[in-house]
């Protein structure tokens, strides 16, 4: 008995690092980088996207302040924080839709597998082909279902013939698990469909064109709780063949879906970590507040 | 409540909501009856106008649809037509067909005697009459030598009178139509050889001093080529301008300049284009003048700010959505204009360009500084041939003298309105067939 | 990352979380009132104070069922993460120990009763030597450890883990002295069974309160100690064996 009791203290010691060095006010993992601080490891053993010293400005404002972030191949991370924290803005950071705002202005590097996405050489319609994305707000083509589905293979000449279209816009409405509900009815105008299902649609068109990322921001944001589910449910089965980041103001959202979490504040970011201990054991003080709801 | 609550003294008298509301409701009600009312009698005093303006055209304008004939004994005398029997096309097309006329006229009333008598017989008919009997000839050889019941068209007074616009109590020297004139008519009539038939004249002829042989036909043809011209030029104009303005320029000071300059042009007084155009056009360029192209070009210099500023209205409408849409599929920004910006603005940029045409078809006044105010028999058949347009028909008419003319001023009014709202209906309907909700 | 101690957007949530807590003190409270009453009765032979002792832990129950019911309604109405979910799950896990700790103070009730039946003759002096040092340890230990919560101190919480070894110790000993007795007088053994009971009720009170201790640990820290040890444990040992087949 006695033997087991000196064990657990030894176990418990190390555990708690009381005798090898003096308790530290805070166990905080920092990464420091260009004289920035986010808690968290930034970095990822296989990134897809890689991002250092990201600045963004509209205008005068500093929206988003000199961030870094990996981005994992196949995971789905998610942003969080609160409205006007500069999370959509870097989303859209990453297949350069900011570009079409004239007073945006992004520096800083980031890369997309060796790419780097602002590089001159690199074409914003390469780009958006490879990073696809979907809105808030289900935004559908107002045209036939098939129609919004087969546009991006269209406009990339991704196919030659009628038959390979027809393969294509069947095999992303499948993936996007929405084949059922419209197999008979591929001529119907796509804002027909309910919002889950416009949604579905959204990403079925997104998908359609293999894009090696996709882009989510707040895509559930207008939706009902099934619809909610059945979007967050694909999203778990896109993650094997996509990388996906999706921008979410429902921390439960971001809980379900992701497997990293990042947690940006007035356009810094703040922490990122692996979802569960973000919120089960957040390090800054200001993402603990985020998540726990105490923000004024 | 059953506590025994010290109340503060406060401001609020009571705190019965229920009295406070109750006290001001019968003000309230009064209020909202009261601005129903101003509404109601607005819409009514509008309605009265336009009823008011319907009723006078068209009840002035209706007459002119109807023209007076009178049926007359003519004997196509083969002495007359073809005096050489070898009916040669010139002679029979230059023969004196007014002989027979006059010889139909005397032959309904043989007792007139005397040249002047004679003469206002024949006056009944009209100069055209002559005209009608020689293009039923050329068209059928066969009718020289024989006699037919032709119905000749009446002159203008004769028409006047038949519609009862003449006050028989009149002293003769103030009416356009003598005693005798009246008689015969009155004669005529009681035969049954006196008809009102549809005016197709108005219709399939040119401008003409004699009111019953006025016609419409070169106003529309004019106001046809002219608004031709406008809509060649300033749709696809105004389309290219209103989406480079709006999807591709960059907001500068400059594009800030172009879009205030466009919308001050859209309040330029129109007759400020017409001299544009006359010292533009047809002074330095040396275009003809009363020609369709420059009215055209005029028009469509006043009708571009209004396509333009329709249109960016109509671009603006689309929602950002489809083009975050169509951009983050990897669509270039000229395919998303293209394919989903474009079509979707489409409706309403029509719609804004079939009211600025509508607005060009009923414009007279820049017209008249390049000279389409001309008097013109010819209907136009081109581009560059001389012509008026419908309103400009309506100005020359409304000043002329003869109560003919004052119909058919308000008929001319009337063709003109039918247009308006045909293309306005037009408008709507594009309207409500593609608007699409998203 | 300390527990961040602003207050929620949400008062009400605020007011719940502060209930729940007052509830474990109150329910702690009531733990440590019951050893130090089991003991007196044990000390002063009084047999009416023991059957007060069992009949108030219905009191610590009825708490334990009223903070059960609270974690459940503010997991379900609020989803706490975070700090929040740390906080519920470790007021939890304590009110399940101070419901034990509530229930050895019945068992040391229960055996003063059996002791001082009136039938046989009253222990002697020296068997009972040991149960006042170790019931004071005890309670200082339940003391400090509810002092911990109300305080999330870590420090203290840590003490708390460490002196937990000196009592088992002491009950080792104990229980070595007990034996001796035993052997050397086999007519002390029945008084002698009932105080190896009161000694292994005390010492498993100290065990809960290392619990609640590690419980503040996972509260503020986020690291649960107790999992870790367990693991450490369990890997050699003979668990980890029958897990393999």
């Amino acid at each position: 008995m006695s033997t087991t009791a000196i064990e657990t203290k030894v176990a418990l010691d190390q555990a708690l690092d009381l005798n090898t060095a003096p308790r530290k006010q805070s166990s905080v993992e920092v990464t420091d980088y260009d004289n920035r601080q986010t808690v968290g490891k930034i970095t990822v053993d296989n990134p897809k996207m890689t991002c250092r010293g990201v600045n963004v400005y509209y205008g005068e404002k500093h929206a988003i302040k000199n961030v870094g972030l990996d981005i994992g191949a196949n995971e789905v991370i998610a942003f969080i924080g609160p409205s006007g924290c500069g999370k959509s803005t870097f989303l859209r950071c990453l297949n350069r839709m900011n570009d079409t705002i004239p007073i945006c202005r992004v520096t800083g590097q980031l890369r997309l597998d060796h790419d780097d996405i602002y590089d001159k050489s690199i074409d914003v319609v390469q780009l958006r082909a490879r990073v696809g994305m979907v809105f808030q707000k289900p935004n559908p083509f107002p045209k036939s279902i098939y129609e919004n589905v087969a546009y991006g293979p269209r406009i990339h000449g991704m196919v030659n013939t009628k038959a390979e279209l027809d393969d294509l816009v069947r095999e992303s409405l499948e993936r996007a698990g929405l084949i059922k509900e419209v197999e008979k009815r591929m001529d119907e105008p796509g804002t027909s469909l309910s919002g889950g299902q416009q949604q579905r649609l959204c990403i079925a068109r997104a998908i359609a064109v293999n894009p090696e990322v996709i882009l989510m921001d707040e895509p559930c944001s207008a939706l009902d709780p099934i619809a909610t589910a059945k979007i967050e449910e694909l999203i778990d089965e896109l993650r094997e063949n996509y990388t996906i980041i999706i921008v979410t103001h429902s921390m439960q959202q971001a809980a379900r879906v992701s497997q990293r979490t990042a947690y940006f504040h007035l356009g810094d970011l703040i922490e990122v970590g692996e979802t569960d201990q973000i919120f089960t054991n957040p390090k800054h003080k200001l993402t603990e507040d985020y998540i726990t709801g105490r923000f004024g | 409540m059953n506590k025994p609550t010290a109340s503060p003294p406060t401001k609020i008298p009571s705190r019965d909501i229920k009295t406070i509301v109750n006290a001001g409701l019968a003000r309230r009600h009064a209020a909202e009856r009261r601005f129903r009312w101003y509404g109601l009698i607005a819409i009514t005093l509008g309605l009265t106008f336009v009823v008011l303006m319907f009723a006078n055209i068209i009840g002035k304008g209706y007459p002119a649809f109807w023209q007076t004939y009178i049926q007359v004994p003519v004997t196509f005398d083969a002495a007359v037509i073809d005096p050489q029997g070898n009916r040669d096309p010139q002679a029979i097309e230059t023969a004196d067909y007014a002989a027979l006329v006059r010889a139909g006229m005397r032959q309904l009333f043989p007792n007139v005697q005397g040249r002047l008598e004679l003469r206002a017989l024949y006056g009944l008919v009209s100069s055209d009459a002559a005209h009608e009997l020689q293009d039923r000839v050329l068209q059928n050889p066969a009718l020289i030598g024989a006699s037919q019941e032709v119905w000749l068209l009446a002159s203008a007074s004769v028409d006047t009178l038949v519609k009862g616009n003449i006050d028989r109590a009149l002293d003769e020297s103030e009416r356009p139509i003598k005693d005798n004139q009246l008689e015969w008519v009155d004669k005529l009539q009681a035969a049954g050889k006196i008809e009102k038939q549809f005016n197709t004249i108005l219709f399939t002829s040119g401008d003409s001093r004699e009111p019953e042989q006025a016609g419409i036909r070169g106003a529309l043809m004019g106001s046809f080529f002219t608004l031709l011209v406008t809509f060649l030029l300033s749709f696809p104009i105004g389309v290219a301008t209103a989406v480079y303005l709006e999807e591709f320029a960059p907001k500068n000071r400059w594009t800030d300049l172009i879009e205030v300059n466009i919308n001050n042009l859209a309040a330029v007084p129109s007759i400020v284009f017409g001299l544009l155009g006359l010292a533009v056009f047809i002074n330095f360029f040396g275009l003809p003048r009363s020609a369709p192209l420059v009215g055209g070009l005029v028009l469509s210099l006043m009708t571009l700010p209004v396509i333009i500023i329709a249109g960016r209205a109509a671009l603006t409408s689309v929602p950002p959505s489809i083009r975050e849409a169509a951009l983050g599929m990897g669509a270039s920004k000229l395919q998303m204009v293209g394919h989903h910006v474009l079509p979707l603005a489409m409706p309403g940029m029509l719609t804004g360009s079939i009211i600025g045409m509508a607005r060009a078809l009923g414009e007279s006044a820049p017209l008249l500084m390049i000279g389409m105010v001309a008097f013109i028999v010819d209907v136009p058949k081109g581009f560059m041939d001389p012509s008026t347009v419908l309103p400009v028909q309506i100005y020359l008419w409304s000043d002329l003298p003869e109560r003919a003319f004052v119909e058919r001023t308000s008929a001319a009014i009337m063709v003109l309105l039918a247009f308006m709202i045909l293309m306005n209906g037009l408008a709507i309907l594009l309207r409500k067939r593609f608007e699409r909700r998203w | 990352m300390a527990i961040s101690q602003d207050a929620h957007t949400v008062k009400q949530f605020d007011i719940q979380l502060a209930n729940l807590r007052n509830l474990v003190l109150e329910m702690g409270g009531l733990a440590e009132d019951q050893i130090k009453r089991a003991i007196a009765a044990l000390d002063e032979e009084n047999m009416a104070a023991a059957r007060e002792v069992i009949a108030r832990d219905r009191l610590i129950n009825g708490l334990q069922l009223k903070a059960d019911e609270d974690c459940v309604s503010i997991i379900a109405l609020r989803q706490p993460v975070g700090g929040d979910l740390r906080l519920i799950i470790s007021l939890a896990n304590t009110v399940t120990d101070l419901e034990r700790i509530g229930d050895g103070a019945k068992k040391i009730a229960r055996m003063a009763i059996q002791i001082y039946d009136g039938v046989s003759s009253p222990p002697s002096a020296k068997l009972l030597r040991d149960v006042t040092p170790m019931a004071e340890l005890a309670t200082d230990m339940l003391h400090d450890s509810l002092d911990a919560l109300a305080r999330l101190d870590v420090e203290k919480a840590l003490t708390i883990i460490h002196n937990d070894d000196d009592l088992d110790q002491e009950f080792q000993s104990a229980l070595r002295r007990l034996i001796t007795y035993m052997m050397e007088d086999s007519r002390t053994i029945g008084h002698a069974i009932n105080v190896v009971f009161i000694v292994k009720a005390l010492e498993r009170i100290g065990d809960h309160c290392k619990n609640i201790a590690e419980h503040i640990v996972y509260l503020v820290e986020g690291k649960n100690i107790q999992r870790r040890r367990n693991i450490d444990i369990t890997m050699d040992g003979p668990v980890q064996a029958v897990l393999e087949k």
